[in-house]
């Protein structure tokens, strides 16, 4: 056993901790649990434990039934749920097969892959969230009242003993208490919506840290008698949530996507991982933005990126490169906007990744910065200047990601085929809906 | 002659390569006083002592370097140069003195640039090539541990003090192991010094690293454990230095903190030796064998390493562990260490996945090197240095886990105490001996020229002259080298018989003569090991086929160690010894046979490896073991061709009465056939399309002959008489048949057709058609009769109006209904239709009747077009059985063949009249033509050709793996590897299989979405 193992098994003999829940996430991004004895762990660390997939979403294959779970003892965290005395801890795990290799059906096993082939590149991937989310005054069930937001703020708005300040504080308090590090919050645009930036992490600690950070914020809104919600457009008044989240690649210690004297600081590999990330932008759209509703944020308007492009203090663009600070030599990196709030971070960061590497690997000249605000050209503008959008919905993102080699690569071809079943079958039902918007607007008329 | 030109000639007879220049250079003034440039004989003089030198010129050019840097130093006066110094003067005097002390400087001199470098440096290390005496391992380490001393280094960086005193110890070590009279049998006291040198080295980078931490860094106790050929004792020249490092606090210090201390005195260790300075650099220290490997952390407590191996290691890293051995540090922490560990090593071979463990290190030791160095490795490949390595410390951990005397770290102590132990042969033991040690001393002398890491022969031919000179061959040294090393790598390659299976057999075969003795129950372990899964089955099979006094059994214990070495290369090792036994029991007296195993060269193997491949050809060969004449026939593997298969047929069917016997003799050459085919497939000797092809010229020629005797039988029922049943028949090959494109499972698929003889007396259409379908019937029976072989189904489903219509019209009937009835499937059926059997005149005939049909003149209408995706859609929702996954279902998956097949017909329906190409019945012919006239564009043809090609390899190999078709890739484990090597891919690759078949049908899907439906 080596030292993380004993540090876990003592910890939960030290801190009393009677339920450990071994977390692993489906291929759509759902957290699931599964809760051990802590006698079980030892277990479980040298064998794994065994469970039933055939009943989770993705890894239904028939043969793949018997599936193992082996927690991760560096990412043991103490719960720290009010009301949960004596207490309960968490692990990630790794969905593996009954002899020990890797599921294909994993979406961590997916992001690891894809950071080993960083790897062998020499890169190590780092990412930056800036998570929005929405506070209702209550929980939405289907059919029920339209939902209501907790505040009317906007921007920046300090909210004199407002719900959303309380939520903040509650919510950073069991972060950090979580060992995830907040480097921001504060409101924005819409009213009831709050964002949240976590400290910059590896790739793959990010993504665990969304999954839990998902989960954190819904467990304080219930404590505290309100809902949280990453749905990507709640409103159609209001902007979305998104999930910009910055990006950077390190080669050892240096930032490699800086270069002092390039325009904006910017290094060759860091053009081409942007230059690859918008040749292979709308294929792997359906990843990034994987819902129906996804689509309505993105063709929303406003702040989100409906369109492949690129700019330096451009808001409308899929990647914008943030102003560079002298100070801070490693500190280079690029932010893409299009990413939801409500993604599967692991198989997200894998396709951004992969197609950034990409067009490294490919030499891909960047297109020119586009410095207008994409939305306020118009067609004819946006096709002289070769601007390219990115799909209008999630069928069409489907119709993309279908004939994607980059995209059925990254996932695995059993994650890959899943996936478009999966998501083709919702586009389905949402196309089957008669909405409001038809009912309001034909049924006075025709 | 010039006096000259006669010591040139003098030198040239000494053996120097460029005798001008070597008389040039004793008349440097370098060399005044050791050289009488006036003397004519040299007997006993400095050139003779040179001339026995690896390198003379070498030797010589080194000597004037060294005494020049002497001379340089004295103390002068410009104009008046100063006096020798005592180094030089006894330099001087002992290399005019005959003596051991001239011989080893000579040795030194003319077998390592290097050293010549480091001498031309340090000219006062002369005395330790001089004066050496057999070092010992605590004298080396207090040497070094001395030299490094703040105090004692001098002016020099500790670095420096470390990296001039190992060069200055390396010498002494040098000078002996390059004088000794037998280097060969010196081999492991050279060896032996150098890994003394290297502990002694690490202990005084230890010693600098503490040095450089300062205060505190007794906080921890530090062990450094040599590893490979470090802690084996047995250290080339230049090598990695394999370390692991074990840490444990001092007392009162927390853990943390001396890990803390560990890591940074380890790192400071490995710098100390490796870093490269003005001094050059020691060797990389390589601390990667630790738990975990390069991510876990450098240092651990005892209580941690004994953590990991007990729940996470590897097999390998047990028996990097066998090596284990204390080489620096605190030594009492180093033993604790090693008598936690030691347990775990010897019960390896106990644990899970142990022999799929000793199975992939084994590709991994024997993986190709590359072809242009494959020649020259002394070190990689079958029956290079770490291949003996890898198998005695195999042996090692499969026996040393009950007998504790052969837990030596050492590889030829090890040998020894195997041979000792009765596990191997004491002939064979000392072959490998003396062949390691040889290899061994050659890769010695080579790293030592330059003291580079290399483990390549040279080439040129001074290099391996000096080579040869330096093992002391004189005559011809080059090719008596190259010799030399021929014939011992030659034995060496024939080390995992020698040592495995050898024994083996003489446990099995219970010889009384033989030196080994292994148990039964070590036996059992050994095959285990090997890659068997039924030991005890295999160990019987063994038994009864080589005890006794028979030639046979003889003859049998000979090849047996040699061919269960390639058994165990393959994907199932018992059921092909299982194969092997039967037929040889079957076979074991015949003449040829044994004289064909022991004599054809390749038989052999080919036998073993298609028996441990393929249960396919394993049961058709139990049924016919004669059919195994086939593998010892050069042209044996090459199918036979319809025309001849039919000449065959038909005269060992015609000297038979019965209809019955006559098919059944033809089922008996179809039997033989198969084998021909399925082992030309299994020994890579026959591509996919020539299997497709030599299948459906099989199944055309089982048909034709059968159809005879079908004929013959309904003559005689009729009582007419022979040839005037008044009608002919021809058999109109469908699907795969009439494509050429068969598999091992494919039904035959077929129309009958007949036509009544112009003015045959007393046969109406009527009595023709009757006979006719009594013909087929009768051809049904004979070939649906069950026997020993695997059946030829016969499949006319494709006939007008189906199951429904009559089994054989005339093909005036068939012209009438396709002018009426026929839907566009039928006309899509008929592209692959090709006359296979029967009356060749009506098989063109009908050949011409349905040209129009099938290349319809204009092509097809759009209504047609529509048709035919339409049916396609329906049978893609339909035909899929019940829970068959879509993706993975090779025939009626998304991407697989009946998409690729439909895409290909659909362009032949609708261009063949114009692109003449088109007209072909082969699928993957008529894909060339269409990408050729760019009806499929490239990428797509390509797609479908990989999708198509990958599908049917997998089925045709699923068949010859466990004797029955399969419907999707195989998804279990074994299966896939069993399945993965005969379409070859690498052993091992299973996982893989799966995913790969999906995306590349993935993309054929793509190609079909395009191509056939237009979207």
């Amino acid at each position: 056993m080596d030292r993380q193992q004993e540090f876990v098994l003592r910890t939960i003999e030290e801190r009393d901790i009677r339920f450990v829940r071994l977390w692993f996430t489906d291929v759509l991004g759902t957290l699931k649990s599964v809760a051990v004895a802590p006698a079980e762990l030892e277990g479980a660390f040298a064998e794994g434990i065994g469970f039933d997939g055939s009943s989770i979403e993705g890894l239904s294959r028939v043969y793949e039934a018997d599936m193992l779970l082996r927690p991760d003892p560096a990412t043991f965290q103490i719960l720290p749920w009010r009301g949960e005395n004596p207490g309960t801890a968490r692990m990630f795990c790794d969905l593996l097969m009954p002899d020990g290799s890797p599921s294909v059906a994993d979406p961590r096993h997916v992001l690891q892959r894809a950071l080993t082939k960083a790897a062998e590149l020499g890169f190590t991937f780092y990412t930056h969230p800036e998570i929005e989310f929405f506070l209702l005054k209550e929980p939405y069930s289907p059919g029920g009242r339209a939902p209501v937001p907790v505040d009317e703020a906007g921007y920046f708005d300090h909210v004199p003993h407002g719900t959303g300040h309380d939520f903040r504080r509650a919510a950073i308090t069991m972060l950090e208490s979580m060992g995830i590090s907040v480097e921001f919050s504060h409101h924005v645009g819409a009213p009831g919506q709050n964002e949240i930036d976590l400290r910059y992490a590896d790739a793959l600690s990010m993504a665990d840290n969304i999954m839990t950070f998902r989960t954190v914020i819904k467990e304080v809104a219930l404590e505290q008698g309100i809902y949280a919600t990453f749905m990507p457009k709640p409103f159609s008044q209001y902007p979305g949530s998104g999930m910009h989240t910055h990006l950077s690649l390190f080669e050892g210690d240096t930032n490699a996507f800086h270069e002092a004297g390039a325009p904006y600081q910017l290094s060759t590999v860091g053009r081409q991982f942007i230059a690859g990330l918008l040749r292979h932008g709308a294929e792997t759209a359906a990843v990034t933005n994987q819902w129906v509703n996804s689509y309505k944020r993105l063709w929303g308007g406003g702040e989100a990126p409906a369109h492949l492009t690129w700019g330096h203090n451009n808001r409308s663009a899929l990647v914008r490169v943030p102003m560079y600070k002298p100070t801070k030599g490693q500190s280079s990196r690029i932010e893409v906007r299009s990413i939801d709030a409500a993604c599967n971070p692991y198989l997200t960061f894998a396709v951004l990744l992969t197609a950034g590497l990409k067009g490294i690997e490919g030499e891909y000249e960047l297109p020119l910065e586009t410095e207008d605000d994409a939305w306020g050209l118009t067609d004819s503008e946006r096709r002289a200047m070769g601007i390219q959008p990115l799909p209008s919905s999630l069928g069409r993102a489907l119709e993309m990601m279908e004939k994607s080699d980059l995209v059925a690569e990254t996932l695995g071809e059993h994650v890959f085929d899943f996936f478009l079943r999966n998501k083709r079958d919702e586009w389905e039902d949402y196309r089957r809906q008669v909405t409001q918007f038809e009912l309001d607007r034909y049924l006075p008329r025709l | 002659m010039s006096r000259a030109g006669t010591v040139s000639g003098q030198f040239a007879r000494l053996g120097f390569a460029d005798p001008d220049r070597a008389s040039r250079l004793l008349g440097d003034p370098a060399l005044v006083g050791l050289v009488d440039p006036l003397e004519g004989t040299f007997h006993d003089g400095l050139p003779e002592a040179l001339s026995r030198a690896a390198d003379p010129d070498l030797a010589l050019l080194g000597l004037v370097r060294v005494l020049e840097t002497l001379k340089a130093r004295r103390p002068s006066t410009p104009g008046h140069p100063g006096a020798p110094d005592v180094e030089e003067r006894d330099l001087v005097a002992s290399l005019s003195r005959r003596g051991p002390a001239r011989d080893r400087l000579v040795a030194v001199l003319g077998g390592s640039t290097a050293l010549v470098d480091h001498l031309a440096c340090h000219p006062e290390h002369w005395r330790c090539v001089a004066e050496a005496t057999a070092p010992t391992a605590e004298g080396l380490r207090a040497e070094l541990v001395a030299a490094v001393r703040r105090g004692a280094r001098g002016e020099h960086s500790a670095y420096d003090a470390l990296r001039i005193a190992y060069r200055r110890e390396l010498l002494s070590v040098t000078a002996l192991d390059l004088t000794s009279p037998d280097p060969v049998a010196y081999l492991p006291v050279a060896a032996e010094q150098l890994a003394w040198l290297a502990e002694a080295a690490l202990e005084a980078g230890l010693a600098i690293a503490r040095e450089e931490f300062g205060s505190g860094h007794e906080d921890c106790r530090l062990a450094v454990i040599g590893m490979g050929k470090t802690g084996g004792g047995e250290l080339n020249y230049v090598s990695d230095v394999d370390v692991i490092f074990v840490a444990e606090p001092a007392e009162g210090v927390s853990e943390e903190r001396a890990l803390h201390v560990g890591s940074a005195l380890a790192v400071g260790l490995m710098k100390a030796c490796s870093t490269s300075t003005a001094e050059g650099c020691l060797w990389p220290v390589d601390a990667n064998l630790r738990p975990e490997g390069k991510n876990g952390p450098l240092v651990r407590t005892i209580a941690s390493h004994r953590a990991y191996y007990e729940r996470w290691a590897k097999t390998w890293e047990f028996q990097a562990l066998l090596k284990a051995w204390v080489s620096a540090g605190d030594f009492d922490l180093g033993r604790a260490y090693k008598d936690a560990i030691s347990p775990f090593v010897w019960d390896a071979a106990g644990r899970d996945h142990f022999v799929e463990d000793v199975q992939a290190m084994r590709r991994r030791v024997e993986q190709h090197v590359p072809a242009a160095e494959a020649k020259r490795q002394l070190k990689l490949g079958p029956g290079g240095l770490r291949d003996v390595e890898f198998a005695i410390q195999l042996l090692q951990l499969v026996h040393g886990r009950a007998d504790p005397s052969l837990r030596s770290a050492t590889t030829l102590e090890a040998l020894a105490a195997l041979a000792k132990g009765g596990y191997v042969g004491r002939d064979d033991a000392a072959t490998l001996d003396e062949a390691y040690r040889l290899l061994r001393t050659l890769e010695h002398r080579i790293q030592l020229h330059r003291l580079r890491r290399t483990h390549l022969m040279p080439t040129s031919e001074p290099d391996l002259r000096r080579l040869g000179r330096s093992i002391g061959l004189r005559t011809a040294p080059a090719n008596a080298v190259v010799e030399l090393w021929q014939s011992r790598a030659r034995e060496v390659r024939r080390i995992h018989e020698r040592l495995f299976y050898r024994p083996l057999l003489n446990a099995a075969a219970r010889l009384t003569s033989a030196d080994t003795s292994l148990s039964a129950e070590q036996a059992r372990a050994r095959l285990q090991a090997l890659g068997f899964r039924d030991a005890a089955g295999a160990m019987r099979h063994l038994q009864s086929l080589t005890t006794g006094v028979s030639r046979r059994a003889a003859i049998q214990r000979t090849l047996l160690p040699v061919m269960l070495g390639w058994f165990a290369d393959e994907a199932d090792p018992d059921a092909g010894l299982l194969a092997f036994r039967r037929v040889s029991e079957e076979l074991g007296t015949i003449h040829w046979y044994l004289k064909m195993l022991r004599d054809e060269g390749s038989a052999a193997e080919r036998l073993a490896r298609v028996l441990g491949r393929s249960r396919y050809a394993a049961d058709l060969l139990v049924r016919s073991p004669e059919s195994v004449s086939i593998l010892g026939d050069d042209r044996g593997l090459v199918p036979r061709t319809q025309e001849q298969l039919a000449v065959i047929m038909r005269s060992a069917a015609g000297r038979k009465s019965e209809p019955a016997a006559a098919v059944t003799a033809i089922r008996s050459i179809r039997r033989h056939e198969l084998l021909r085919i399925s082992f030309a497939d299994l020994t890579g000797q026959l591509p996919l399309a020539g299997v497709g092809r030599a299948l459906a010229d099989l199944a055309g020629a089982v048909l034709h002959a059968a159809l005879e005797v079908a004929v013959r039988r309904v003559e005689e029922l009729e009582e007419v008489a022979a040839g005037a049943l008044g009608t002919d028949l021809a058999v109109i090959g469908m699907g795969s048949l009439g494509g050429q494109e068969m598999g091992y499972a494919s039904d035959a698929d077929v129309l009958f057709v007949h036509r009544p003889r112009k003015g045959a007396t007393g046969t109406t259409d009527e009595v023709a058609q009757r006979r006719a379908l009594l013909v087929v019937q009768e051809l049904r029976r004979l070939l649906g009769a069950s026997g020993p072989d695997p059946q030829l189904g016969i499949d006319a489903d494709l006939r007008p109006e189906g199951k429904g219509g009559p089994l054989v019209r005339s093909l005036v009937s068939y012209a009438a209904y396709y002018e009426r009835w026929a839907l566009t499937w039928e006309f899509q059926a008929l592209l692959r239709a090709r006359p296979v059997a029967g009356d060749p005149g009506l098989g063109a005939d009908f050949v011409a009747l349905i040209a129009p049909l099938r290349w319809p003149p204009g092509g097809l209408s759009s209504t047609q077009v529509r048709d035919i995706r339409l049916m396609k859609a329906r049978v893609e929702s339909e035909r899929l059985p019940r829970g068959a996954d879509r993706r993975s279902h090779l025939k009626l998956g998304l991407g697989g063949i009946t998409d690729v097949e439909w895409t290909v017909q659909l362009v032949q329906l609708c261009h063949a009249h114009d692109v003449p190409g088109l007209r072909v019945t082969s699928t993957m012919a008529a894909l060339r033509v269409a990408q050729d006239t760019g009806l499929i564009d490239g990428p797509s043809a390509h797609d479908l050709r990989a999708a198509w090609q990958l599908a049917i390899s997998l089925r045709n190999a699923s068949v010859l793996w466990r004797g029955r078709p399969v419907d999707c890739v195989p998804s279990d484990l074994r299966d896939a590897d069993g399945v993965g090597r005969i379409i070859g891919r690498a052993p091992g690759d299973g996982p893989a299989l799966e995913e790969d078949y999906l995306r590349v049908s993935r993309r054929s899907r793509a190609a079909t979405d395009l191509h056939f439906y237009g979207a």
